[in-house]
C-alpha cells in the first residue's frame, strides 16, 4: 500500500564509497563421498597470495656464496646496475636452515625488501619452497627437449598457467583445487548453516575457489557493501516498498529461459543475500588490528583479518581465501618495479600474521604465495621473461619454519633443471604443494587425490613444511 | 649508436613516405588513411527488409550496432533499408579523438598548471564521442577491437603520464575500424603506445652478455591478436588430434618471433639523453607528439638471426621493416585468424557463445572480404582480413536475427556495463558534452562502480576473457563461453546497482552545487556554474506524462530499454513496485519522476536488461 514515502526532503543519494561483498548462491547437490572424512572440528583457513604476472623469484631466492653469487650477479649486470646496493651481497639477508647444522655457511639469501618476511622465516614462522610450479609428470630436462615428456599445457602463458596453478587444467577449467577442498569439508558437514562463506576472494579469482558446491564469495576492501538507493528508501518508506524493490534488484520473481539472463538473476540474488548477512557479522564488531599499511596487498589482506575476526558469526570452521597481487610480469623496468612489489608483499604478510598472532590465531591459518611462473633468470635488457618453476613462502605457526623445503637450482645457463634462458623445470609440482595444505586442512587422503587427481604421478617429497 | 637515417635507401623512403603520409592524414585532417574502399554496386532496395522491418526489429539492431538506440532513431529508421544504414556509417566521415583531446589540452593549458582535464581526457573524449557522435558503427567497432587488440593506461604510468599516447592508439583503431586487418596489425605494431604496453620499444637483438629480445609482444600478436593458442577449424571450434587440440607454437616460436621485433624504438627522442623513457615525461615539450608518429627504427639493432614460428621463415640478414613485414604477413595468412578474431567479434556485437555455424559464416566473410547484404547488394573489397564485410556478417547472419535469436535459450550477452550507461543516457537524451564535470564517470574502473573503465583494461587480456566459462553456472555446464560474467559478482553487482542509481535517480541534482564547483577548482578543471547546472542531466519529459499510468509507462520504457523482451513477471514485479509510489495529485511532479526513475532504474537491473538477446 502507498508509503510515508516523503519525496520533498530527499537527502543526497551517496555517491559510490563501499566496495561491495560478494557473494555466489551455494548450489546444491549431494556430496561426492558416502563417507565424509575431513576433520572440521576446530578452525583453520589457508590464505592463497597470488602474485599475478609471474614472480621473478631468481631475484628473490638468490644465492649467497661469493662464487656463486657472483655468477649470478655477471648474469643479471644489466639489472643489478639499476637496483643500486640493493642487490650487493652485503644487502641480502642470507638463510640458515633449520635442518642443516647451524655452522654449515647459508647458500642463499632472499632480497633485502623482504625484511619481515626473513624475520619470521627465522622465528621458525616461514618457509621457502623451493622450484615449485604445475606439472603432469616429473620431467627431465633431456625428455622436455626431445619433445617427449608430458607437461602442462600452453606452459608460458599467463592465463593458461594461472588456471593451471589452481586447477590443473588451462582457461575454461572449471574447478580449482581450493574449492574441491572446500567441497571435501561441506560434505562432512562442515560450514553446514552458512556454507557460502568457505571460500572467500578479495580480488578476481577464476577457478580456484570453485567447487561442485563450493563457490566463492567477494569481499571488497572497505567492508560490507550497501545498496545506496535502498538506504535512502528505508529512511523514508515504508519496509513494504523498500523490500518490494530489494525483491526486484534480487530478480526473485524472474522466471525466463534464457541461460545466461537465469545466470545473471542467481548472481544477483545470491550476492544480495550473502551482503546483508556479511554486513551484519562485521557489524557486530570487528577489532582494528593495526600494523597494516595502505597498500593494495594490505588492504586486502586487512579485510581478510577483519573477515576471519566474524568467523564465529559467519558460522565458519573451515575457510580458505584468495587474495593477489598483479604487476609482476616484469618484461621491463624490473629493477624499479619489483623491490616496490615485494615491500608490499612483506609488509602485508607480515601485518596479517600479526593480526592472527593479535586474535590467537597463528596456528591455524596458514598463508602461502602462488604465482603464473617463475621468470627465466637471463634478461632481456631490463627484464625477464616467462619461466616456469618459483620459489614460493609459506607463512603460519604451523608451517616448520626457517627452512628452505626442495632444492633451489643453480643461478647458471645450462643445468639439468632449466630449459633454456634458466627456466626452470619445478622439483615439486603444484600438487604436491597443495596436498600439504590439504593434509593440515583437515582433508583425508582419498578427498585430497580428488582434489588433486595428477597427485599420485608423484612420489612424496621426504619432508613436510607443514 | 647509429641511428639509420630512414630515407638511406629506395625501399626505405617509399616506406618512410607512407609513414609519413599516414602520419600527416591521421594526425591533421582526420581523414580516413586505413581502410579500404567499400565496393557495394547493385541497386539499393529501400524497403525495411529484416532488421529494419518493426520497431522491436529495429530497437534490437541498433542496439547491438550502436552505443544505444534512440527513440527519435528508432522511429525515423523503422521501415528502411538496414543495408543502406549500414553502407552509410561505413561512408561517414570518421570521428577521431585527437581533434577533441586537442581542445581539451588548450583548455588545459589556459589553466597554466596541472589540470586533470589532459589525464583524463582520453577518457572524457570517448563517453562525449559514444553518446554524441553520427558515426556509431565506426565507433563501436573501434571499442570492440579495443578489447581485441588490448592498450591501456590503467598501470598509470606512461601511457597515463602522456595522454596523447592512448590518443594516437585508439585513432588508429578508428581509422582502421572499416579497413584491413592486416594494415590495422601493422599500424599497431609501429604505434608507441603498443611499444611501451607490451615492451619492446627499444627492443634489441641478443648480445654476448646473454641479452636477448624481449618477447612479450612476439607471444600476445599470436595468442591475443591473431591466431590463438590451438589449431581452430573454420568454425572456430579446436580441431582435435585423438580427442586433443593441438598447440600451434612452442616457446621456441615465440623466440623466434621475438626477434622481429627489434630494433624499433618511438621517433624524436634522444636516448642518449633520455636512456629511459620515464625520464623523458615531463622534461621533454614534444614527447606527447612523439607518441602520436609511428615508431622508427634502427637496423643495427635489429635481429639478423633467421627468424622462424609458425610456418614461417625469414631469412638471415633480414632487416626491421623487411622482417615485420613478412611476419605480419605470414600470420595473417594462417588459417586461425578468420575463425580466431570473428568469434571474438561476434562476442562483441551480438552472443557470446556463438553457433560453430555463425562463426564459420562470419570467418568465411573475412577470408573471401566479401559479404551479400541483405538488400542484395555485395560490399568487400575481396581482401582477406576486410573488416566491413566480416562485421556486415556478424550483424545480418540468420543466426543473430530476431526471431531465431529470441527462440534461442542460448544466444545473447550481457550488456557490458559500459554500453548500458551509454544506452541510458542516448535513450533519454541526457546532456553529455561535458564529461569533464561529471567526476563519477571519469574512472568507472573499480568493482564499486563499472568495472569496465574504457578504454582502461587492468592488462592485455582485457576486462574479461572470450573464453571464459563461468563455474558453478548454467552458462558454464553447458560449456557457454559467456565473457562478462567474469566481471559479474556481488561486489561488482552492488556497485552496479549504486552507479547506475546515481544517475538515473538524478543523483547530481543531489550534490551541493558549491562542493561540485570547489572539487572541479581543486582539479583546475575550469568550468561554467550554468554548464555545471545542466550537464549530465535526463529528459524524461515523454516518460513523466505517462507516469500516472504504470502499464503504459512500462510498455514505453519496455520498448525502449528492452525492445519489447521483458519478461511478464519482471514487468508485474517492477509495476507493481511503482504503483507503490503515491501520486498526491495529478499535478505531483516529484512522485511522477519518482515513478519514472525508479522504473528505469529497476529495468536497467533485471535480468531481462543486463541480458541482450
Amino acid at each position: 500500500m502507498p508509503s510515508n514515502l516523503s519525496i520533498s526532503r530527499r537527502n543526497a543519494i551517496r555517491l559510490l564509497g563501499a566496495s561491495a561483498i560478494a557473494g555466489t548462491a551455494m548450489t546444491s547437490g549431494p556430496g561426492v563421498f558416502t563417507s565424509h572424512a575431513a576433520d572440521t572440528s576446530d578452525y583453520r583457513a589457508l590464505v592463497c597470495v597470488f602474485l599475478f604476472g609471474g614472480m621473478d623469484s631468481h631475484d628473490v631466492v638468490i644465492p649467497f656464496q661469493q662464487a656463486e653469487y657472483d655468477g649470478w650477479r655477471a648474469i643479471r649486470r644489466s639489472f643489478v646496475a639499476r637496483q643500486g646496493a640493493s642487490r650487493d651481497r652485503g644487502s641480502l639477508l642470507p638463510l640458515t636452515r633449520a635442518s642443516r647444522p647451524p655452522e654449515d655457511p647459508p647458500q642463499h639469501a632472499l632480497a633485502p625488501e623482504l625484511a619481515s618476511i626473513k624475520a619470521l622465516y627465522d622465528a621458525g614462522d616461514a618457509a621457502v619452497i623451493a622450484n615449485v610450479g604445475p606439472l603432469v609428470e616429473p620431467v627431465t630436462r633431456q625428455a622436455f627437449e626431445a619433445g617427449v615428456a608430458q607437461v602442462p599445457p600452453r606452459l608460458f602463458s599467463h592465463n593458461d598457467q594461472q588456471n593451471i596453478w589452481q586447477a590443473g587444467a588451462p582457461e575454461g577449467a572449471q574447478f580449482g583445487w581450493g574449492g574441491l577442498f572446500a567441497d571435501a569439508v561441506l560434505a562432512s558437514g562442515g560450514n553446514s548453516s552458512r556454507p557460502q562463506f568457505t571460500t572467500i576472494s578479495t580480488e578476481e579469482v577464476g577457478p580456484f575457489l570453485t567447487g561442485r558446491t563450493a563457490s566463492p564469495f567477494r569481499i571488497g576492501i572497505n567492508g560490507a557493501p550497501q545498496i545506496n538507493i535502498l538506504e535512502e528508501f528505508a529512511d523514508q518508506t515504508d519496509p513494504a516498498f523498500v523490500n518490494a524493490v530489494r525483491d526486484q534488484l534480487a530478480s526473485r520473481s524472474f522466471s525466463g529461459g534464457n541461460a545466461i539472463e537465469r545466470d545473471i538473476a542467481a548472481k544477483f540474488a545470491a550476492g544480495l543475500d550473502s551482503n546483508d548477512f556479511y554486513g551484519q557479522a562485521l557489524a557486530q564488531g570487528m577489532p582494528s588490528f593495526s600494523g597494516f599499511g595502505a597498500g593494495p596487498l594490505s588492504a586486502q589482506l586487512r579485510a581478510v583479518a577483519n573477515t576471519i575476526a566474524v568467523r564465529g558469526q559467519l558460522s565458519a570452521s573451515r575457510q580458505i581465501f584468495f587474495v593477489g597481487l598483479g604487476g609482476f610480469d616484469t618484461h621491463s623496468a624490473q629493477a624499479s618495479d619489483l623491490p616496490s612489489l615485494l615491500r608490499e608483499l612483506d609488509r602485508g604478510v607480515a601485518a596479517f600474521h600479526g593480526a592472527m598472532a593479535s586474535l590467537g590465531l597463528a596456528q591455524q591459518v596458514t598463508l602461502f604465495t602462488a604465482s603464473d611462473f617463475g621468470r627465466t633468470l637471463a634478461v632481456n635488457g631490463d627484464g625477464t621473461d616467462h619461466g616456469w618453476g618459483g620459489h614460493h613462502f609459506v607463512v603460519g605457526g604451523a608451517v616448520r619454519g626457517g627452512d628452505i623445503y626442495g632444492e633451489v637450482p643453480p643461478a647458471t645457463i645450462g643445468h639439468d633443471q632449466e630449459v633454456g634462458g634458466g627456466r626452470l623445470i619445478p622439483s615439486l609440482a603444484v600438487d604436491q604443494y597443495a596436498a600439504q595444505f590439504g593434509r593440515w586442512f583437515g582433508l583425508a587422503p582419498s578427498e585430497i587425490e580428488f582434489a588433486l587427481p595428477n597427485l599420485n604421478r608423484f612420489s612424496p617429497p621426504d619432508w613436510n613444511f607443514i | 649508436m647509429v641511428r639509420q637515417r630512414l630515407n638511406s635507401s629506395p625501399r626505405k623512403l617509399a616506406f618512410a613516405s607512407a609513414l609519413a603520409a599516414s602520419f600527416l592524414l591521421t594526425g591533421c585532417d582526420g581523414e580516413d588513411s586505413g581502410s579500404a574502399p567499400i565496393v557495394i554496386d547493385g541497386p539499393s532496395i529501400t524497403t525495411g527488409e529484416g532488421a529494419f522491418a518493426t520497431s522491436q526489429s529495429t530497437a534490437r539492431f541498433l542496439t547491438q550496432a550502436t552505443f544505444g538506440p534512440k527513440p527519435g532513431q528508432v522511429s525515423s529508421l523503422t521501415g528502411t533499408s538496414a543495408s543502406s544504414w549500414f553502407a552509410q556509417q561505413l561512408a561517414m566521415e570518421p570521428t577521431l579523438v585527437e581533434p577533441d583531446f586537442d581542445a581539451y589540452l588548450a583548455l588545459a593549458e589556459e589553466e597554466g598548471e596541472e589540470s586533470e582535464l589532459m589525464f583524463a581526457a582520453p577518457s572524457y573524449v570517448f563517453w562525449k564521442q559514444a553518446i554524441n557522435a553520427p558515426d556509431q558503427l565506426r565507433l563501436r567497432m573501434a571499442f570492440a577491437l579495443s578489447q581485441i587488440l588490448v592498450v591501456s593506461d590503467a598501470g598509470g604510468e606512461i601511457l597515463s603520464d602522456v595522454p596523447e599516447s592512448m590518443v594516437g592508439y585508439q585513432d588508429i583503431l578508428r581509422n582502421h575500424a572499416f579497413g584491413n586487418y592486416r594494415d590495422l596489425l601493422e599500424a599497431i605494431t609501429y604505434n608507441p603506445a603498443m611499444g611501451e604496453w607490451l615492451t619492446y620499444m627499444g627492443n634489441q637483438k641478443a648480445d654476448e652478455t646473454g641479452r636477448v629480445p624481449d618477447e612479450n609482444y612476439a607471444r600476445e600478436l599470436l595468442q591475443l591478436f591473431t591466431v590463438g593458442i590451438v589449431e581452430l577449424q573454420p568454425n572456430g571450434e579446436p580441431r582435435l588430434q585423438n580427442g586433443q587440440s593441438v598447440e600451434l607454437y612452442n616457446n621456441e616460436d615465440v623466440t623466434g618471433l621475438a626477434r622481429v621485433f627489434t630494433g624499433l624504438d618511438i621517433a624524436g627522442l634522444d636516448r642518449q639523453q633520455y636512456p629511459s623513457l620515464v625520464d623523458a615525461v615531463g622534461e621533454v615539450d614534444d614527447l606527447g607528439e612523439n607518441f602520436l608518429r609511428p615508431m622508427t627504427f634502427n637496423d643495427e639493432l635489429h635481429s639478423e638471426r633467421e627468424k622462424r614460428f609458425l610456418n614461417c621463415f625469414i631469412p638471415a640478414g633480414t632487416r626491421t621493416l623487411d622482417s615485420i613485414t613478412q611476419a605480419l604477413d605470414c600470420i595473417m595468412a594462417h588459417p586461425n585468424v578468420g575463425p580466431f578474431v570473428s568469434r571474438q567479434l561476434i562476442q562483441r556485437f551480438t552472443t557470446s557463445d556463438p553457433s560453430p555455424d555463425y562463426v564459420e559464416r562470419v570467418a568465411t566473410a573475412f577470408d573471401t572480404g566479401s559479404f551479400l547484404l541483405p538488400d542484395g547488394r555485395r560490399g568487400g573489397d575481396g581482401s582477406k582480413g576486410d573488416l566491413p564485410p566480416t562485421l556486415a556478417a556478424i550483424l545480418f547472419d540468420p543466426a543473430a536475427q530476431i526471431d531465431q535469436a529470441l527462440d534461442n535459450a542460448q544466444f545473447g550477452k550481457i550488456r557490458e556495463p559500459v554500453l548500458r550507461f551509454t544506452h541510458w543516457a542516448r535513450a533519454f537524451d541526457v546532456e553529455a558534452s561535458k564529461p569533464e564535470y561529471a567526476l563519477e564517470l571519469t574512472d568507472t574502473s573499480g568493482p564499486g562502480a563499472m568495472s569496465q573503465p574504457p578504454p582502461r583494461a587492468r592488462s592485455v587480456f582485457n576486462f574479461y576473457r572470450p573464453g571464459y566459462t563461468a563455474p558453478g553456472t548454467q552458462t558454464g555446464a553447458l560449456g557457454m563461453t559467456v565473457p562478462e560474467l567474469q566481471i559479474v559478482n556481488a561486489t561488482s553487482t552492488t556497485g552496479y546497482i549504486n552507479f547506475m542509481s546515481f544517475w538515473v535517480f538524478g543523483g547530481l541534482d543531489m550534490l551541493d552545487p558549491g562542493e561540485i564547483e570547489a572539487e572541479l577548482t581543486e582539479l583546475n578543471i575550469p568550468f561554467n556554474g550554468a554548464e555545471v547546472a545542466s550537464a549530465w542531466r535526463p529528459d524524461y519529459a515523454a516518460e513523466t506524462a505517462l507516469a500516472n499510468n504504470a502499464p503504459v509507462l512500462l510498455d514505453r520504457l519496455d520498448r525502449i530499454l528492452t525492445y519489447d523482451t521483458m519478461s511478464s513477471e519482471t514487468r508485474a514485479s517492477i509495476e507493481s513496485a511503482v504503483n507503490q509510489i503515491p501520486l498526491d495529485d495529478e499535478q505531483d511532479e516529484e512522485g511522477r519522476e519518482l515513478r519514472v526513475q525508479l522504473a528505469i532504474f529497476l529495468i536497467m537491473t533485471s535480468p531481462d536488461y543486463l541480458v541482450q538477446r
